[in-house]
């Protein structure tokens, strides 16, 4: 077999870092600004939309942006596409489900559990597949999520799980989630600063990741792994961190996912939403940290306007394919590239 | 620069998105005491079940044209906003509330399976709406998923699995065997059969479990044959059941048995898959279309008269539903969802299923369960009852884990 | 355990093979796991319906893979040549895509309710073999998928043809050099892969129910046959389909519930004991 060329979905990251370090820090300042900046603006957004459905839209496209950015920090900064970070916000999902109404747990600290649940499974998927690239990644990480969903609908997981029949959430009234009441957390109003400070927080840690010395050497290993090696440093180590970094994000999202809709079906663990996510991250596209998000916006728009008929899949696979042969950089890719050629003709 | 740019461009977007919902945001349901009565239905649109949900909404419409016809309730007109979904509980949650809060709908019905009703009875409260399910048979959603804004029009399966143990004795065979779905319904149903079927003096020979979504039974069958059983309870439901019902045949399985019961196995929209093959096979029946009463044969009527086809369980429990929506709506004399909940407690309506109660601690309509035959007809295959059992036998009270 | 049950194991592996063997020439030589594989399978099944309804069975099998080697040739023409650049990702993805889309135009075309094909009229019900009560039409499912891989092995050992494609599959550039017309047998797999998807689906359409769901449920386990042989090799996803059939429906005898994991537990071991999978190449 011919040996893996770089993807093209995900090249046009490649940015040139900063020359000078001032310059360096410079641009670390700036972007943390911007970021508190979006933070304190999107912290508003509950006082602009009044209308809980189109707010619960906005909370679900947060929560699962966490998810997206995950797969895009994976694949922006070591050209892997994983089919399988579903496993681990499911795992969180389902973490935050047993430790509120199997052990009675308050639901700030079963976040916490479900959090490190999913987090836990990241490490041990990353140690049977960060060896792997390309095409064994993706079905490697898509076998294994498939084997955690198998494991959830056993019947003998019915008492953890709910199996088939997914798993309500309960727990006490006056127990709180960060002091929401259960009645509250589902108020999409009241949950959004969570979910939003949450999105901003994790996008600002990925992004100071990807810049920091691990994000370069993390570039130079998608760009010659051998290379790396062959220049002593140790390649393994550095993907799985990356890899469970990225899980982490969508644990968070996965967990926070529970809490506000109250309940944990086995769909969130299937093939579909596995494929589901893939695809709005890579349709937003996977240069830039915000294309996963704008992506997911877009999918949930989507999903809550075109699923008429239930033809929903009949789009997104055209979409996928579309943006795949015409666009490849997604969305926010293809915007960059114009803004870039607008410049060079007014010079 | 360019992470500057992005950084920009996630800003612009995301204030860009909010802005333009912010804009479109701002209405809310009507006022409930006046206008229209709204229910919202939200059936499968696709997957396997989607057959069930376009025959449910059916029902639905024959019961909400007569109505209008008669002149509304309470002079009210009532109004069906149609919705789908795809069955993924998350979708039918937005869809739901989607409906309530844009749309102003107050009832909610034909929701199909039982994960949707659990993840939708979990937020009915929240919401305000009274839904009613005249599709999922789940034990628990009169149990530990219970809501007092949700009405079980449907029987439970336990109601259906004690009405046909109760008529274990109706049917041939002393040895059986039993081939249940790996679920919680596969196992509850096997448990409670096989009591009574060693109570009523059989013999269980084999039981076993294939997980849901099994394609290939060889294997399972292939023990059936060899366990001796001449009679076998079948807990499989839709592709499933397709394959085992087809694979069985391949198997010539028929030959040994004298009896195959299914629960939920064999309806009506499958007889035309399934072929004669069937002819004799027992199965639970929720709806006994030969009822002798008024208020059956006007549904029947006027159903057949809007669709051109003879109703089955589907379509005439969402009638039913319907017809205790109205009931419940005129006792309370008003279409607050709340007060409507608290009408329909314990009230007794007359419905095409027979005189039902609501029970008041479980939401539970109590009515009759049915043993069916598949026979032969003139017009193809059809379900033939062969014994009732009513809601004194089969539901005797509702379960402790259910608190309003 | 008896001889019915591992009669079970070879028709339900007889069926994988076939299955599998398409989508492993495919990967063998474009490098791309066709995430389509599965809709191609479903496809094919549900063709199968429609032409055993009006002109019969038999029929239905020789039309089925023909029709389905045409979808092959487009593939190849519309997507696999024009973007043969491109990083085989991409290339997955976009079948995904496909595959996303073939489902709902299955559903559009031939409706939810699940549907089921009757055998041929003389492979009803069950008969003798080797002392075993077994349904005919299984055992003629066994016999056909022998018959096919070993001509499918002859083809690929024997003819030049067959030569040039396991050239090409151990390295497409340097057999593009030596004067093999690349293109061409691209093709020729595509085709031959397409069609064999699309017969293993006709051969299942009487033996499982037909649902919309039926080629995803496929997919994983055929990808993971595929990975557990060896990517690309045809030999060693025939091997291990057959095995995985036989092994996971011996399983279900013992414990259905732990049959479920059997792919994904293989697969694991496979990967930490011998990470090239059976027949020994690079997971890559």
């Amino acid at each position: 077999m011919t040996t893996t060329a770089p993807t093209d979905v995900v090249s046009p990251s490649a940015a040139a870092p900063e020359a000078s370090p001032r310059g360096r820090l410079k641009g670390t300042l700036v972007g943390l600004g911007i970021a508190v900046a979006t933070l304190l603006a999107g912290l508003a957004v509950p006082y602009v939309v009044t209308d809980t459905y189109r707010m619960s839209l906005l909370v679900e496209g947060t929560l699962l942006s966490l998810l997206a950015i995950g797969i895009g920090f994976l694949a922006r900064h070591l050209g892997l596409i994983s089919l399988g970070h579903g496993a681990f916000f499911g795992a969180a999902a389902y973490g935050v489900g047993i430790a509120t109404t199997n052990w009675g747990w308050s639901p700030t600290t079963a976040v916490g559990f479900g959090v490190v649940v999913g987090t836990g499974f990241a490490v041990v998927m990353g140690l049977l597949v960060v060896r792997s690239s390309g095409f064994g990644f993706l079905m490697l990480t898509l076998a294994l999520s498939q084997a955690l969903y198998a494991l959830s609908v056993q019947t003998s997981a019915r008492p953890l799980t709910g199996a088939h029949d997914g798993k309500l959430l309960s727990y006490d009234r006056d127990m709180t989630f960060l002091g929401l009441a259960q009645r509250d957390v589902m108020n999409p109003g009241l949950f959004w600063p969570m979910a939003w400070i949450a999105l901003t927080m994790c996008a600002t840690v990925l992004w100071l990741v990807g810049r920091s010395r691990f994000g370069t050497t993390l570039e130079g290993i998608r760009e010659n792994e051998e290379r790396m090696r062959f220049s002593g440093y140790d390649t393994f180590g550095p993907r799985l961190v990356a890899f469970v970094l990225s899980g982490a994000v969508a644990s968070l999202g996965g967990a926070l996912f529970a809490i506000n809709s109250g309940y944990v079906s086995p769909d969130i663990l299937g093939f579909t939403r596995a494929g589901d996510s893939l695809i709005a991250a890579l349709v937003g596209g996977f240069g830039l940290l915000v294309g996963p998000i704008v992506g997911t916006f877009l999918f949930v728009y989507a999903q809550a306007n075109f699923n008429f008929g239930g033809n929903l899949h009949l789009f997104t696979g055209m979409a996928l394919i579309l943006v795949l042969v015409f666009m490849p950089g997604g969305i926010t890719g293809s915007l960059q590239k114009l803004y870039h050629r607008l410049r060079r003709g007014r010079r | 620069m360019k992470r500057r740019l992005l950084a920009a461009t996630t800003a612009v977007t995301l204030s860009l998105t909010m802005a333009a919902c912010g804009a479109a945001s701002d209405s809310s349901g009507g006022d409930a005491e006046e206008g229209p009565i709204k229910i919202a239905l939200i059936p499968p649109t696709s997957g396997a079940l989607a057959q069930f949900g376009t025959d449910s909404v059916k029902g639905w419409e024959t019961a909400v044209r007569l109505v209008n016809e008669d002149g509304g309730i309470d002079g009210r007109e009532v109004e069906l906003l149609v919705k789908g979904t795809d069955a993924d509980p998350a979708t039918t949650l937005r869809v739901a509330k989607e409906a309530v809060t844009q749309d102003g709908a107050q009832f909610i019905g034909s929701v199909m399976t039982s994960p949707e009703h659990g993840a939708l009875n979990a937020q009915l409260e929240g919401l305000g709406a009274l839904s009613f399910n005249s599709l999922g048979k789940d034990d628990a959603l009169v149990g530990e998923q219970c809501s007092p804004y949700a009405v079980h029009v449907v029987q439970t399966t336990s109601m259906d699995v004690n009405a046909l143990a109760n008529s274990i004795a109706e049917m041939p065979g002393e040895k059986w065997a039993i081939q249940a779905v790996d679920y919680a319904t596969g196992h509850s149903a096997a448990e409670t059969f096989k009591a009574a079927a060693e109570k009523a003096g059989k013999e269980v020979v084999l039981e076993q479990f294939a997980p849901l979504n099994t394609t290939d039974f060889g294997s399972y069958i292939t023990k059936l044959k060899n366990s001796g059983a001449d009679a076998v309870f079948a807990v499989e439901f839709g592709a499933d059941g397709v394959a085992f019902v087809q694979q069985a045949d391949q198997f010539n399985l028929d030959d040994q048995l004298k009896t195959v019961l299914g629960l939920n196995m064999v309806s009506e929209p499958l007889f035309e898959t399934l072929g004669e093959s069937i002819v004799g096979y027992y199965n639970n029946v929720g709806y006994d279309a030969a009822a002798d009463t008024e208020a059956n044969k006007e549904f029947i009527e006027a159903y057949t008269e809007d669709h051109g086809s003879a109703p089955y369980y589907v379509p005439a429990d969402a009638y039913a539903a319907a017809q205790i929506l109205f009931a419940g709506i005129e006792e309370a004399g008003s279409s607050e969802p709340a007060e409507v909940a608290e009408a329909l407690a314990d009230l007794t309506v007359e419905t095409n299923v027979g005189e039902v109660t609501v029970r008041g601690t479980d939401n539970q309509v109590l009515r009759d369960s049915y043993l069916g035959k598949v026979v032969k007809g003139d017009g193809g295959l059809a379900f033939e009852v062969v014994t009732n059992t009513s809601a004194d036998v089969t539901t005797t009270e509702s379960d402790p884990a259910c608190k309003f | 355990m008896n001889a019915a049950q591992l009669l079970n194991g070879i028709a339900l592996g007889s069926l994988l093979m076939v299955l599998s063997s398409g989508l492993a020439m495919i990967y063998g030589l474009r490098g791309v796991a066709n995430f389509a594989h599965g809709a191609l399978y479903m496809s094919g099944a549900y063709i199968a319906y429609s032409v055993s309804d009006r002109a019969g069975f038999w029929l239905a099998l020789l039309v089925v893979p023909l029709a389905l080697a045409v979808v092959g040739v487009l593939l190849e023409l519309v997507f696999f040549r024009p973007l043969q650049h491109r990083s085989h990702i991409e290339l997955g993805l976009i079948t995904f895509g496909l595959a996303l889309m073939a489902e709902r135009l299955v559903v559009l075309i031939w409706g939810e309710r699940t549907l089921r094909v009757t055998p041929p009229e003389f492979l009803q019900g069950t008969s003798n073999f080797l002392g075993v009560e077994y349904p005919s039409y299984r055992l003629a499912i066994i016999a056909i998928a022998v018959v096919l891989a070993a001509a499918l092995v002859l083809w690929l050992r024997s003819t030049t043809t067959g030569l040039h494609i396991r050239a090409a599959s151990q390295d497409i550039e340097t057999a593009a050099i030596m004067g093999i017309n690349v293109d061409r047998v691209s093709l020729v797999v595509v085709a031959v892969g397409s069609a064999l998807a699309g017969f293993a689906g006709a051969l299942a359409a009487p033996y499982i129910a037909l649902d919309p769901g039926m080629g995803s449920a496929f997919l994983i386990t055929v990808l993971i046959i595929v990975v557990v042989g060896g990517i690309g090799s045809i030999g060693g996803a025939m091997i291990a389909g057959m095995g995985l059939g036989v092994i996971q429906s011996v399983t279900t005898v013992w414990s259905p519930s732990v049959a479920v994991v059997v792919p994904y537990l293989a697969l694991t071991i496979v990967l930490l004991w011998r990470p090239t999978g059976l027949a020994g190449k690079r997971v890559s």
